[in-house]
């Protein structure tokens, strides 16, 4: 099976580019994933450097641009892709070397949305309950795992990475917002009113197609439009 | 217009004014229809009705906001350098008011006053 995968180190004076890789037959197992192939081709070449963990797409840490589209090496079906396999980083992040990119700018974003339930009374001594239906507003939007796969197909966030939150930030804020138990939504809401932070979405969706959790950040977004209708009108 | 118009105002009154932009275009497609052969004097005849005119009016107004806020979306986007941009927001806002002094015009020798 053929690969071409992208090639570069920040530290190095060389040139970013392409490099094939071959991987004979004998090597692919059946039902193989991408990360599998990858950790194979590393065994050719030990300097190919990805980032990977659980191998079972819950951690989030190999999400490259795979055929063109973003996704998690290790719940990719080899047999999905077409040969050959064009290998790149994350799409608009700055690369450290191959496919490792910088992730500071995204974890910065999440940061910003401020992700942990804030309460303006007391911790009660006991948990704080929600109904059925208060959790259920949740779903869809606590399993994001932060692989980044979403943002870094954004083209809002590519133009405006430093003032746009972008779509795995904005989910999280969504997530808060909704949340029955935070005392902060109005707050979270006047910090998102401007300009910049969420309203660059312009919907394009690239989020939703490629979300290896099948998730619906342009939906979250919408849902956090509606919260911010609902407080000022 | 104003520097207020932004984050939510902007997205709603961008959502408001296109919903109005729609009604007023199927309104004066359905105008020109029942009229196949309009000629001049029914032309004016017809956008002298103040009701008309006062339709025509805000279609202005929020064809003028849509296209401001629409404009100045595109260029908060892709135009980085804020001499860059402040210069484009003031060629875009130029035109635009050129284009409703222009409009409040037709629509004021319409009205004729």
């Amino acid at each position: 099976m053929r690969f071409s995968i992208y090639r570069y180190a920040s530290e190095s004076d060389g040139k970013p580019g392409m490099q094939d890789f071959d991987l004979s037959d004998e090597d692919i197992e059946p039902g193989m994933m991408l990360l599998g192939a990858l950790l194979k081709l590393k065994e050719q070449d030990p300097t190919l450097s990805f980032r990977r963990s659980c191998q079972e797409g819950v951690c989030g840490s190999d999400a490259m641009n795979i055929n063109g589209r973003n996704g998690l090496a290790c719940i990719t079906p080899l047999k999905s892709l077409k040969e050959p396999v064009e290998l790149r980083p994350l799409p608009g992040m700055p690369v450290i070397r191959d496919l490792v990119v910088d992730m500071e700018n995204f974890y910065r974003q999440y940061r910003a949305a401020e992700p942990w339930l804030q309460l303006d009374e007391p911790e009660p001594e006991v948990e704080i309950k929600q109904s059925p239906q208060q959790r259920a507003q949740l779903d869809g939007l606590y399993e994001c795992i932060l692989c980044g796969c979403c943002s870094a197909a954004c083209p809002s966030y590519w133009w405006n990475p430093e003032r746009f939150l972008g779509p795995a930030a904005l989910l999280q804020s969504a997530r808060f917002v909704l949340d029955s138990r935070d005392q902060a939504t109005e707050k979270r809401l006047g910090q998102l009113d401007d300009a910049y932070k969420l309203f660059r979405c312009h919907s394009i969706m690239n989020c939703v197609q490629v979300c290896p959790k099948g998730l619906n950040p342009t939906r979250a977004i919408a849902k956090i439009k509606h919260a911010m209708l609902k407080k000022d009108f | 217009m104003s520097a207020g118009l932004s984050g939510l105002r902007a997205w709603l009154a961008q959502r408001l004014s296109a919903v109005y932009l729609g009604l007023y275009f199927i309104f004066a497609v359905l105008a020109i229809a029942v009229h196949p052969h309009l000629s001049y004097e029914e032309w004016r005849s017809w956008l002298a009705n103040p009701w008309v005119l006062l339709a025509t009016g805000i279609f202005m107004v929020a064809l003028l906001m849509h296209a401001w806020i629409g404009v100045r979306d595109i260029l908060l986007d892709y135009v980085h350098p804020l001499w860059l941009r402040v210069s484009a927001y003031g060629l875009v806002v130029m035109f635009l008011l050129a284009c409703g002094l222009w409009a409040a015009k037709i629509l004021l020798q319409a009205s004729g006053l």
